[in-house]
């Protein structure tokens, strides 16, 4: 009869006579450079969590008319919030470069009877995608088009 | 609660791959204008003026690009919280951590849906 597994069905019933000490996480663990890196990585989360609720305010003011969004515009002037879109523009940076030098090693080997294109196809694909849409972007928030 | 998250996994992945990958491209742009340029008096006059900016976000393409600039960054922020806390704080307070911070991804995509189609 089928059951779900589990995790524990291999535990002997009885302690074994050798003894094991339990799994520790070194107190010092954050200060490995490839767990820093890692940790940075995840504390982009902390930004763009921010970055999607101002973007709802963002939203909001539009809805609100010209006095509104005026007034956004005015706020986003102040330092405080100069200096978080700017954490957030490196953020955005970092975690594209990353998860894009991430990407090509997370495909599958096959899917089907196709291979994923070389890494370097897709590096160059990524990048160029990144760099079409953020200058489209530029061109029409900034005016230029349409 | 662990097992209710444990449930919505599948889709907390894929709305959290889809904020790392669609708002990390879509993010510089939008920094370096609406936040940025445009505050700061450097893109040229009236780019983003009221009636301006209306008339981009308010088509079809402008309100799907301003809903995925609000909900996917949440998502993607909302699951990296939790895995830096995981490995900041251990495993006793995840489940508490993890669904306060998915509910105010899920509560802030409601509202950016209401949002945009209020624009």
């Amino acid at each position: 009869m089928a059951r779900p597994s589990d995790p524990q069905a291999m535990t002997p019933r009885k302690p074994g006579s050798t003894r094991t000490a339990p799994p520790q996480v070194p107190d010092d663990f954050w200060t490995q450079p490839r767990m820093r890196t890692y940790l940075l990585f995840d504390a982009t989360g902390i930004v763009y969590l921010l970055v999607g609720l101002v973007a709802l305010r963002v939203a909001w003011a539009l809805a609100g008319g010209a006095p509104v969004w005026d007034a956004l515009l005015r706020s986003f002037a102040s330092p405080g919030y100069v200096i978080f879109h700017v954490l957030a523009l490196i953020s955005a940076i970092f975690v594209g470069v990353r998860f894009f030098r991430l990407f090509p090693k997370a495909q599958p080997a096959q899917i089907g009877p196709v291979k994923p294109p070389p890494p370097a196809v897709l590096h160059a694909v990524l990048y160029a995608a990144w760099g079409g849409i953020t200058l489209v972007l530029l061109a029409v928030f900034g005016g230029i088009w349409p | 609660m662990k097992a209710l998250l444990l449930r919505f996994e599948p889709i907390i992945w894929l709305l959290f791959g889809a904020g790392i990958m669609v708002g990390t491209l879509l993010l510089p742009g939008y920094l370096m204008t609406v936040t940025l340029g445009a505050p700061l008096g450097l893109l040229p006059e009236g780019a983003l003026s009221f009636a301006r900016a209306h008339m981009i976000f308010s088509s079809p393409l402008g309100r799907l690009v301003l809903l995925a600039i609000i909900a996917l960054p949440l998502w993607k922020g909302a699951h990296h919280t939790r895995a830096l806390a995981v490995d900041m704080l251990g495993h006793h307070s995840d489940a508490l951590i993890g669904s306060l911070l998915y509910a105010i991804a899920a509560i802030g995509s409601v509202l950016g849906i209401l949002a945009v189609l209020a624009i």
